[in-house]
């Protein structure tokens, strides 16, 4: 008979690459059950974002994420503009979505490498990495950062596509697709890899639905979900992109559909860039936004659905920021799928769905007794050291 | 009867494009929520302190369109019960819901803290308008 143990990953674990704490109750090599606890990089971000101006939110917001900063901004941006009644020039709309797709490359390719790092096939993890520096220097000849790019302002955007850019973006992407097509061809042949892949972690379409999953991993499933397809934004409706859908389920498929629908991105920056209207980059924003109201908008980041519910009674700040971002939702498919697989494979199963966990956690402060209580750097570091050491 | 009709019967209103709202009793939040089951996916819970009252908000989405459930609660004792029946996610939505907003969710699986350190005051909401952010 096996005995029943709990094996804790995390907050502190190799194969995490955030904090967060899961706890798999395992017989022999079988999970049995799974628990799940986030929050080691919760900020404070909503509560924060409550005493601040919409243009301070602005910059608190792109700091969800340093993966997908710029969904963020260009998300709650839009539910400003849409509280205001602003309307966004065409062209700032257009590099709101080229940005926007610049970005889904880096992210991809980012969770490429993490993925086939925890997978241990380094060689992909270094190549992939390597290509994504061609995109962080675009980024970066763009906007001036290679993250936070601080892309939008309320009414518009503050960065143009010069000709010298248009140039270093095709020609990235010329050779990103070509590598892709490299990537493609690795993670759907290579025998090792495969055995780490294939039929791993099957989530089946009835599941996908049931468990409300978002993003490429819903897409993995068979689900075509897709905000940019099901709810057009920015230069979506009048640049649609196909959805990339897989029906396998598993890991492989995972890996499959993120790299498919980057041609897919690879084609929208080309035709965007080709189609470039001329035309302001910003219009007029109010100090004040007039009346009270609430607004929900909801954007496709790399992930997924990211989620933006942002209330004001009027004036310069919101009374309420609610962030769902799509790990969340996925995060449960995450338990679920753990049930019954070997717990060599929970840390891959968790890596296909992409995890951001500081997208996922927002608040901190703490506050004891009724008195403000500020901490030195120096207080913090004694307070960590005795912690670990009791 | 089809999905259709069962939302056809329910009391919607059109707040903006593409969102309905209504408000639901505290009892009526399950059954309500089943219904929408068949259309859509719980895509979020979001919780509001309007000082004199709270407010949980339900969203729904499918496609392009979001219906939004609108639950009051008094503040002294908020209690809904879980979806989590209806929608497997809703679980951890809620654990964020109780903890940021000390509402109180009956049979909802998990009542661990998701986000907020072990040491945190029992008592203390953070996103209640009353919990300091200083």
């Amino acid at each position: 008979m096996t005995e029943r143990f709990t094996i804790p990953i995390g907050p502190q674990h190799p194969a995490l690459k955030e904090p967060a704490h899961f706890a798999f109750t395992v017989e022999g090599e079988t999970v049995t059950s799974a628990s799940v606890r986030l929050g080691y990089a919760h900020r404070g971000i909503e509560k924060a974002a409550e005493t601040r101006t919409f243009i301070q939110d602005l910059y608190l917001m792109e700091r969800v994420c340093g993966i997908c900063s710029h969904i963020h901004a260009s998300t709650f941006a839009r539910a400003v503009e849409e509280l205001a009644g602003v309307t966004v020039p065409p062209r700032a709309r257009m590099i709101r979505t080229l940005v926007a797709e610049l970005e889904r490359i880096h992210s991809h390719l980012l969770w490429l490498g993490v993925a086939a790092h925890d997978a241990g096939f380094e060689a992909l993890f270094m190549y992939s990495w390597r290509d994504r520096e061609t995109i962080m220097a675009v980024l970066e000849s763009l906007t001036g950062n290679r993250v936070n790019y601080s892309v939008n302002v309320l009414g518009g955007v503050k960065c143009d596509i010069t000709p010298q850019l248009d140039t270093q973006i095709r020609e990235a992407v010329d050779y990103l697709q070509e590598r892709t097509e490299h990537y493609l061809h690795v993670v759907n042949t290579d025998r090792v890899f495969l055995k780490r892949t294939k039929g791993i972690g099957v989530m089946s379409t009835e599941q996908a639905i049931r468990w409300g999953v978002v993003g490429p991993l819903a897409r993995a499933s068979g689900v075509p979900r897709d905000i940019r397809v099901e709810a057009p934004y920015d230069a979506y409706a009048d640049f649609p992109i196909d959805i990339v859908l897989d029906d396998a389920g598993d890991l492989a498929a995972r890996f499959t559909v993120r790299l498919r629908e980057l041609f897919e991105t690879y084609r929208l920056i080309r035709a965007l860039l080709d189609n470039l209207p001329e035309g302001d980059l910003t219009t007029r924003f109010p100090r004040r936004i007039k009346q009270a109201g609430e607004v929900i908008v909801r954007s496709e980041a790399p992930r997924g659905e990211l989620f933006y519910f942002v209330r004001t009674e009027g004036g310069s700040s919101p009374s309420r920021v609610k962030v769902r971002t799509p790990t969340l939702p996925n995060m449960h498919s995450v338990l679920e799928l753990a049930v019954g697989a070997q717990l060599a494979d929970a840390p891959m199963i968790l890596a296909g769905i992409d995890p951001c966990f500081s997208c996922n956690d927002r608040t901190s402060l703490i506050r004891r007794g009724g008195e403000q209580d500020i901490w030195s750097w120096e207080k913090l570091r004694q307070y960590g050291i005795e912690v670990y050491r009791a | 009867m089809t999905t259709a009709d069962k939302l056809h019967d329910l009391p919607l209103t059109e707040t903006d494009t593409n969102r309905l709202e209504m408000p639901v009793e505290i009892d009526d939040l399950v059954s309500v929520s089943q219904v929408l089951s068949e259309w859509g996916y719980l895509a979020a819970i979001t919780g509001l302190d309007h000082g004199d009252r709270l407010e949980v908000l339900y969203h729904i989405c499918h496609g392009p369109d979001v219906i939004t459930l609108r639950v009051s609660l008094d503040p002294q004792a908020p209690t809904v019960d879980s979806l989590h029946p209806v929608f497997p996610q809703a679980g951890t939505y809620e654990r964020e819901l109780m903890e940021m907003f000390g509402v109180e969710v009956r049979g909802t699986p998990d009542r661990s803290r998701l986000l907020l350190p072990d040491d945190w005051p029992a008592d203390e909401y953070p996103l209640r308008k009353e919990a300091s952010d200083d």
